[in-house]
């Protein structure tokens, strides 16, 4: 029985021309289910974004079996959509068209494209500001642009890489409350990356600890919390018992 | 939804409006400052040769550049020169913008193209290219074609490198997005290189504007029975030296027209570039 999404010993090591390889990942195996939230946190460097980036398909690993639904990945398809941290926005296309964009690739006609973005704009929060160029919105919006760009694509899987490390705290709080939300009325299966062990708590059903570089899961924590999500909950004493667990898990592979 | 936008928009205009309500010499400070250099400049140009005698054969004073070039549009003289040059001038630019900037795209991304072509169009960026308006009047004649070929000679090489430059400067980020989201080759030459290059292709028209002129200039210089350029050296032949300012003043001011222009062109294209 092959899980959802499947990874099994996948090696990548990066050789930069003027410098010594770079081991990313080693023997990196992970398991995640269909329709599951699950956030990975790690040191920097420990190669988690590289990981997303294996699963998105823009880089290939050097050894090792990664699958998605039973298929194993070569390549990007429009069965994975990556939010990214610094938005990743075409300055000269307009939230409209921005969101388009990848239904364009896909050759999608136009008048469907249209109603696919009204749609997802609606969900995003966004209506009014179809015509409004990326320079025009908060960081906030331009992610929600971005969720929502991912979103269009109809993909099974939503990979997200920091996706509010860009933003500021309060900003930061909303938009998870917001991803929330779309996650439940989406039903996507996402994979979370982030440095937050709040924010790794508050949205997932697992969280994975990695190990500093070479990475590989160190540790996973089932949280048990209800759902939906209550803002409150984070002050709640389950909660805290399992942030303290979790950054004793993760202190010992930081180094400053 | 079309409604809400206009109402924003026309909302943040009013705000513009009242932010800027400042006197005319405060918001046009700016050009009063440079246009009183200019003044003051033909000011000081008459008011030495007020006090200096001088041979008129050699030199002029605008007075009389501007009598001579009241005359010379009387006789409709300047604007067929100027109608004559204005053909290889288009042409030579135009077309030096239709090779350059695939050229600069392809140079940019293609890391092996670039490694291989660099050096070769250093060489000629670098080098006094107009050298070689003698050879081109000889292969080309003295009509449009060669003095065409000066001008794309002289004005390709700003837009190689511009659109070069602005490949190597375009987010990487954005090439992810596009190939995640299953774009292939084609797509990111369209969708990101493209936009991407094009502020940079703007500088470069810029550039190519004043090396253009130089070329039909050039070029009218070495062999011509006509244009601007042509118009100039023969009278500075004839010892007509209001006239000749009077042609060398208006080729200054096209090419500051034109520079200009092609500034405010920008602004008025690219409205994502204003927050930047």
């Amino acid at each position: 029985m092959t899980a959802y999404i499947q990874g099994r010993n996948v090696n990548l090591t990066f050789r930069p021309p003027n410098r010594g390889p770079v081991r990313a990942l080693s023997n990196f195996d992970i398991d995640v289910e269909e329709g599951e939230f699950l956030s990975i946190v790690g040191p920097s460097g420990c190669g988690k974004s590289t990981f997303l980036n294996i699963l998105l398909g823009l880089i290939k690993p050097d050894s090792g079996e990664l699958s998605l639904h039973g298929k194993k990945i070569t390549g990007p398809g429009s069965d994975r959509a990556m939010v990214f941290q610094e938005f990743g926005l075409l300055p000269w296309r307009t939230v409209q068209n921005n969101i388009e964009l990848g239904l364009e690739l896909k050759k999608v006609p136009a008048a469907k494209r249209r109603a696919i973005a009204a749609r997802l704009v609606e969900l995003v929060g966004l209506g009014g500001f179809e015509a409004h160029y990326p320079h025009e919105l908060s960081g906030g919006m331009k992610q929600r642009v971005g969720l929502a760009r991912a979103l269009a694509m109809d993909p099974d899987v939503l990979l997200m890489d920091e996706p509010f490390a860009a933003l500021d705290a309060q900003t930061r709080d909303l938009m998870q409350v917001e991803l929330l939300r779309i996650w439940r009325e989406a039903k996507k299966t996402v994979l979370f990356v982030t440095h937050q062990i709040d924010e790794a708590i508050y949205l997932s059903d697992r969280v994975m600890v990695m190990s500093k570089r070479p990475g590989r899961a160190k540790k996973i924590f089932a949280i048990k919390l209800p759902r939906p999500r209550e803002y409150e909950m984070r002050v709640m004493p389950e909660f805290n018992s399992l942030k303290l667990e979790i950054w004793n898990t993760l202190k010992d592979e930081i180094a400053i | 939804m079309e409604t809400s936008t206009v109402e924003t928009s026309t909302l943040a205009l009013s705000a513009v409006d009242a932010s800027s309500r400042r006197s005319f010499a405060e918001r046009y400070r700016g050009f009063l400052f440079g246009a009183l250099a200019v003044v003051l400049f033909f000011a000081a140009w008459q008011a030495i040769f007020l006090i200096v005698p001088f041979n008129p054969l050699f030199m002029s004073k605008p007075s009389l550049i501007a009598a001579g070039f009241v005359d010379l549009i009387g006789s409709g003289d300047l604007v067929h020169d100027l109608a004559v040059s204005a053909v290889p001038f288009f042409l030579g630019l135009f077309a030096a913008a239709i090779v350059g900037v695939p050229l600069g795209i392809v140079m940019g991304w293609r890391v092996r193209v670039g490694y291989a072509l660099d050096p070769l169009m250093t060489v000629f960026y670098a080098s006094p290219l107009v050298a070689l308006a003698p050879l081109f009047v000889i292969f080309f004649g003295v009509g449009v074609a060669g003095k065409a070929i000066i001008v794309f000679t002289l004005s390709v090489f700003p837009f190689i490198f511009n659109a070069c430059a602005g490949v190597r400067a375009a987010d990487h980020l954005l090439i992810n997005v596009v190939r995640s989201l299953g774009g292939g080759e084609r797509d990111l030459y369209v969708k990101v290189l493209f936009p991407s290059v094009l502020p940079y292709i703007v500088a470069g028209a810029r550039i190519a504007v004043g090396r253009a002129l130089i070329g039909v200039l050039v070029g009218e210089f070495f062999a011509a029975s006509e244009g601007i350029g042509y118009a100039i050296s023969r009278f500075g032949d004839l010892f007509a030296i209001d006239r000749m300012f009077g042609c060398i003043l208006t080729v200054m001011a096209i090419a500051v027209i034109l520079t200009e222009g092609i500034r405010w062109a920008e602004r008025a294209a690219f409205p994502w570039r204003i927050g930047q």
